[in-house]
């Protein structure tokens, strides 16, 4: 008796469904899950993953070995990449894809096989994501090591030797839109102005990169777009936040709207041109500035201002009102990019 | 002692085993697959099926055992025991071997009461393919029909006609290794115990995988592993007591039985002995290797993490499968080197 292709009769989904379950409850790695694929399946099996720069075969013989060219279109295959991930953006990565070495359609067993192994890798990438790999596969996975607060010591100094960073270097994590994470030098956090929104976390030693990864994600809750229906900075740095880092981490779905931000989105439907208006009276200096930012003049601006004003409700030329106005933009920010990667 | 541990200490005294280790990870996938072909334990109403044209562990034909013309596959009628009928040798040569070759005489597995001279042959027929080497393989009679000392003594039997005719066959009698997996490795170190003492065959090398040695049935590991795994306890007692009868346990034994009973095991031929953490037969196995360094011998010890009884064959795929199929060719090239 020894472990063979399954045969597609009534007890194959429920081997199937057994023999991989049973390698995710024991732990197993992804070369273990291409082998099930391929001894279940008499066919050989590949995983691959782009953006991990991942590439796994495996023979119905078991035997391991790295892929002679790159998969066929035609072949069998399923997506294993997580559905949801709050830190990784696929994309160009192409995302994990787990293959069987034969043209479809698939059988009842091939199916099956790709469907539970294709859940185990998932299962195994999305630990191995946060939770550290003993040797980062890339350098993404590696800044993920860093962030990730439950990452052991051990995997830490992997991560940051694979990264160049010397321990006491001095770094901040910086969240990107789309979920991507990066580690900068603190004196030197350039953002690409054409780049992804981004938040910058605090300058921390490698050790508090959890914390300045927190900090990022919290600042870039407040990057707006730069268009007319989202006004705001493209970047903004934790450390200038003060209380509205408060604001953010106590904002949340469910947070109820307050009547100001109703009142904002009653006077944005008004035109294009309130949201920016609004935007530039309440983060420039005074309202000459505010009109050359805008680019119109200085009368134009006064009488868009007036009818804001009505349209929100309150005055927002004295000090108090532009605040009040700061704080309902502010929020409208948070509202949008709820989730860090939105 | 102050230290706690998993392991506790029962009301009379004994030291009550920890849970068990937890099989390989691939290993416990494939046991979920293969569990249902597998009776969870053997007994003696279950040996017509056993041995049956329909038993689980399938016969490989000449045809395949030949591994694509590699082997000339013969069998030959020799004698038995005094007193006892011919035995069957099934011999593999090497085809278009010019000078004589090592061979591995090789006692198949099936816990004393099942299988035949095919079982589990071909990993032994791919390990001297490589090393350019014949194999034997002696079918013995079983127990509970032929209670010991017959099977052994088959075994003993075809081993010194085997090195007898060593001309005859192409085969160096110098370099020959008794071998065997489960009932058969312990066979093979009774064989071995045999020939030291009575003087027979000098052994090359004695090979015994997951080997079945001591009928005592009542080491950590095999309290440990009771239900679980390949092979537990309960079958093991099955097995032992169609051998040995009431005497299975009790303080008349003999050594060409179970080996483990053996109080000298200085003398022996080089030894490669593996077992699976996993598995009844790790603590008497990793006893076996021990107490032959303790008198002074030549032994290598592989215990393979998470191993059940039998995982390089049911499972040969799993990583750590492969690694324990390439070590006994490892050693047997060192062993057989000139």
């Amino acid at each position: 008796m020894r472990l063979a292709a399954v045969d597609p009769d009534a007890s194959a989904a429920v081997r199937v469904i057994g023999y991989f379950d049973q390698l995710t409850e024991a732990g197993a790695g992804l070369e273990a899950i291409v082998r099930g694929a391929a001894v279940l399946t008499g066919c050989p099996a590949r995983l691959t993953d782009g953006g991990r720069r991942i590439s796994l075969r495996v023979a119905p013989d078991g035997s391991p070995g790295a892929p002679a060219g790159p998969p066929d279109g035609s072949w069998l295959s399923a997506s294993a990449s997580a559905s949801t991930s709050t830190s990784t953006s696929t994309g160009a990565d192409g995302g994990a894809v787990l293959w069987l070495e034969r043209p479809g359609p698939a059988g009842p067993v091939e199916a099956m096989v790709l469907e539970r192994a294709a859940a185990a890798a998932r299962t195994v990438l999305a630990k191995t994501r946060g939770r550290a790999p003993t040797r980062p596969v890339d350098d993404q996975a590696a800044v993920e090591v860093l962030i990730d607060p439950g990452a052991s010591p051990e995997a830490r100094r992997h991560a940051a030797g694979a990264l160049g960073l010397a321990a006491g270097t001095r770094v901040r994590a910086v969240a990107l839109a789309g979920g991507a994470a990066r580690i900068v030098p603190a004196a030197d956090a350039g953002v690409d102005a054409g780049g992804p929104r981004a938040g910058i976390g605090t300058a921390v030693g490698l050790e508090g990169l959890p914390a300045s990864w927190a900090g990022a994600r919290t600042a870039l809750r407040l990057t707006a777009d730069g268009s007319d229906d989202d006004p705001g900075p493209r970047s903004v740095w934790y450390d200038e936040l003060g209380g509205l880092a408060l604001l953010a981490e106590n904002v949340g779905s469910a947070t109820a709207l307050i009547p100001d931000e109703l009142a904002l989105e009653h006077a944005a439907l008004a035109g294009p041109w309130v949201l920016p208006t609004l935007h530039a009276v309440a983060t420039t200096a005074s309202l000459r500035a505010a009109a050359a930012t805008l680019l119109v003049h200085h009368s134009t601006l006064q009488e868009r201002i007036a009818h804001a004003e009505r349209l929100l409700g309150w005055p927002i030329r004295e000090p108090d009102g532009r605040h009040r106005l700061y704080l309902a933009l502010a929020l409208r920010r948070l509202r949008r990019h709820l989730r860090a990667d939105g | 002692m102050t230290t706690t541990s998993a392991a506790g200490t029962a009301p009379d005294g004994s030291a009550v085993p920890a849970a068990p280790p937890p099989f390989d990870p691939e290993l416990a996938a494939a046991l979920t697959v293969i569990a249902e072909s597998i009776p969870r334990v053997f007994t003696l109403e279950m040996l017509p099926a056993l041995r049956g044209a329909n038993s689980i562990m399938q016969a490989p034909t000449n045809e395949e055992l030949s591994l694509g013309g590699a082997f000339e596959i013969t069998e030959r009628q020799v004698p038995g025991p005094a007193g006892a009928p011919d035995i069957t040798l099934l011999i593999g040569r090497p085809s278009g071997a010019t000078t004589p070759t090592a061979a591995l005489y090789d006692i198949h597995g099936g816990g004393m009461i099942v299988g035949d001279n095919r079982t589990g042959l071909l990993p032994m027929l791919e390990w001297a393919r490589e090393l350019r080497a014949a194999v034997v393989s002696v079918e013995y009679r079983l127990a509970p029909e032929t209670p010991h000392p017959g099977p052994v003594e088959d075994c003993y039997a075809g081993l010194v006609w085997t090195a007898a005719h060593a001309d005859e066959l192409g085969i160096d009698p110098g370099r020959i290794v008794v071998a065997g997996g489960s009932a058969g490795g312990g066979l093979a170190a009774a064989v071995a115990l045999l020939a030291r003492d009575r003087g027979g065959p000098a052994l090359a090398a004695q090979l015994l995988l997951c080997p079945m040695l001591d009928d005592r049935n009542d080491t950590p590991s095999a309290v440990q592993m009771a239900g679980l795994g390949v092979w537990d306890r309960a079958s093991n007692e099955v097995g032992w007591t169609a051998l040995l009868g009431a005497a299975r346990g009790g303080p008349d034994v003999s050594p060409y039985a179970a080996p483990a009973r053996a109080t000298d095991l200085s003398g022996l031929p080089p030894a490669f002995i593996d077992v699976g953490s996993a598995e009844t037969f790790r603590d008497e196995a990793v006893a076996y290797a021990s107490r032959i360094w303790q008198a002074g011998g030549v032994a290598e010890l592989h215990v393979w993490p998470g191993g059940f009884h039998g995982f390089e064959l049911m499972a040969p795929q799993a990583a750590v499968s492969r690694a324990a199929a390439a070590a006994p060719l490892n050693w047997l090239h060192r062993v057989l080197a000139d």
